[in-house]
């Protein structure tokens, strides 16, 4: 067991967060108000090869390691403070990526991967309805069979990166009869007839990742397109909800860990009833328990990373990191607030965004409560 | 090679093994009291989607057999019969 990054990865770590420091954080207050996606920080992001980093060389990509993947995003959280920015990057890794990786037909990776690994594509998943979110299997989107092509019809909410996205993973049935085996994957791409953005969607936090309802109308989809084998979407979509509840946030344990450094270095300049807020326990212990939360959070996504990058599986520790993690971050961001006091309140000390971009983590990607259903039932409950 | 040519002692453990886990873990708790060897759990509804999780843990870390991706489906899980045959597979 060994709980150090390796020299090289530790190096990379620091060029990240140099990076990000320098070149993501322009403008976020306007841009999160007017809720507009930073393009050009994804371009910048795809040349320093962020993107690429879990997609093989041979697709164009930097064949990362799970591990490295997640120790970038980590600093990505730490040195950039667009998290709705950094949620549509992982969108495009985890739910995009990944699936092509591990389902696609070798056609399929050659046409798509380096599009994706290069950042010139953005790439989004499309799995919640109107009517079926945490039971996303009931969903009612339908894909049927004519010749050479399937025919989707169906409606989709909550979809992220739609408005900049080219290639949609769309799940329908195509036999309900069978249940959760019907459910099927395609690659939709942008344009396609019957591919219609619906209703733009705005919120309470992430604002600078675009979302949108999709709508399936008479869809034409060629079947060289499908993901995977007919029926299958049950794998794909666990798939990457294992891959993306283990690294979506990573880059949540970097954004605990500049809250942290701004609290302990504002409790060592305020000064109330003639000494530095911090010698008082209650704000220190609010800072130590802050600090056990970003510990415990790394152990538990360094974990089911690795069990990942060993090639097996880790639903369960996936599902107790991300709750972990989100749950842990919200407390972080309620506590800085806390510490800063009515400064912690204003926005200008742009805490309050942190928090809102926050409080989604217990939601997306499996609420909460789900990523209990999920531990509890390796309990057999 | 068909599962009934393995040998009975090889045959009855594992079996056995892959029948305790799904009957105690999987099907008692859904109120399912019994299923046979051929039975497509999926359609019965013994395994669902975080049972197959389950499963996989189990051919994992207690059989000792890596189960990829691909293999995470409902043909390849389908019965105790279609389980045994991947694990003897994948462990020659
Ligand atoms: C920022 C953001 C980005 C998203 N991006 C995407 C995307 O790109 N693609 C996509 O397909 N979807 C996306 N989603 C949708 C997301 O996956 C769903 O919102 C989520 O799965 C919950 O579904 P729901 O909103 O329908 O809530 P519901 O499933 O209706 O849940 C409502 C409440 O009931 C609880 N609940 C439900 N079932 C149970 C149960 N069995 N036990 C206990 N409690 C339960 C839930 O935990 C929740 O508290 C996104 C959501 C957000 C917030």
């Amino acid at each position: 067991m060994d709980f150090s990054w390796s020299e090289e990865q530790a190096a990379f770590r620091k060029e990240v967060i140099r990076f990000a420091k320098q070149e993501l954080n322009d403008d976020l207050t306007r841009r999160d108000e007017e809720e507009e996606f930073p393009r050009e920080f994804w371009n910048k992001c795809a040349q320093f090869g962020i993107q690429g980093l879990p997609v093989p060389q041979e697709y164009g990509g930097g064949g990362a390691d799970t591990l490295t993947t997640a120790c970038a995003l980590e600093a990505l959280g730490y040195g950039c403070k667009d998290n709705g920015f950094l949620f549509s990057l992982n969108a495009h890794m985890w739910t995009s990526e990944l699936p092509l990786m591990a389902f696609g037909t070798e056609e399929q990776k050659r046409r798509y991967l380096p599009k994706l690994a290069s950042g010139e594509w953005i790439g989004l998943h499309c799995m919640t309805e109107p009517m079926s979110g945490s039971d996303a299997y009931s969903l009612k989107a339908r894909a049927e069979r004519k010749g050479n092509c399937y025919v989707i019809n169906g409606s989709k909410t909550f979809i992220t990166n739609t408005t900049h996205g080219d290639l949609f993973i769309v799940f329908a049935n195509v036999d309900p009869s069978k249940g959760a085996n019907g459910v099927t994957g395609f690659l939709v791409e942008k344009g396609a007839p019957g591919l219609v953005l619906g209703k733009k969607l705005h919120k309470m936090g992430l604002r600078t990742s675009p979302m949108s309802e999709v709508a399936l109308v008479d869809c034409e989809v060629p079947a060289e397109n499908v993901l995977g084998k007919e029926g299958s979407g049950q794998a794909i979509f666990t798939h990457s909800m294992e891959w993306e509840r283990t690294c979506i946030l990573a880059s949540h344990l970097g954004m605990m860990q500049r809250l942290i450094e701004t609290c302990v270095k504002y409790a060592r300049e305020r000064q109330q009833f003639g000494q530095p807020i911090g010698k008082y326990s209650a704000i220190a212990n609010m800072v130590a328990d802050m600090e056990v939360r970003l510990e415990t959070g790394r152990l538990l996504l360094y974990k089911a990373a690795w069990l990942k990058s060993q090639g097996r599986h880790a639903l369960k520790e996936a599902a107790m990191a991300k709750l972990f993690i989100s749950e842990a971050t919200v407390q972080t961001c309620l506590d800085a607030i806390q510490i800063h006091g009515g400064y912690g309140y204003m926005r200008e000390y742009e805490m309050e965004r942190d928090l809102r971009d926050s409080v989604s983590g217990k939601i997306y990607s499996g609420t909460s409560e789900i990523q209990r259903v999920i531990i509890a039932g390796f309990q057999g409950l | 090679m068909s599962v009934t040519n393995q040998t009975p002692a090889t045959q009855s453990t594992l079996k056995e093994q892959i029948r305790e886990f799904i009957q105690v873990q999987l099907a008692e708790p859904k109120g399912i009291a019994s299923f046979t060897d051929d039975e497509s759990l999926m359609e019965t509804g013994v395994i669902d989607s975080l049972g197959i999780f389950r499963l996989v843990s189990f051919l994992e870390e207690d059989l000792k057999v890596r189960v990829s991706d691909e293999e995470i489906n409902a043909e390849t899980l389908k019965s105790v019969n279609a389980i045994e045959e991947l694990v003897i597979r994948k462990k020659k």
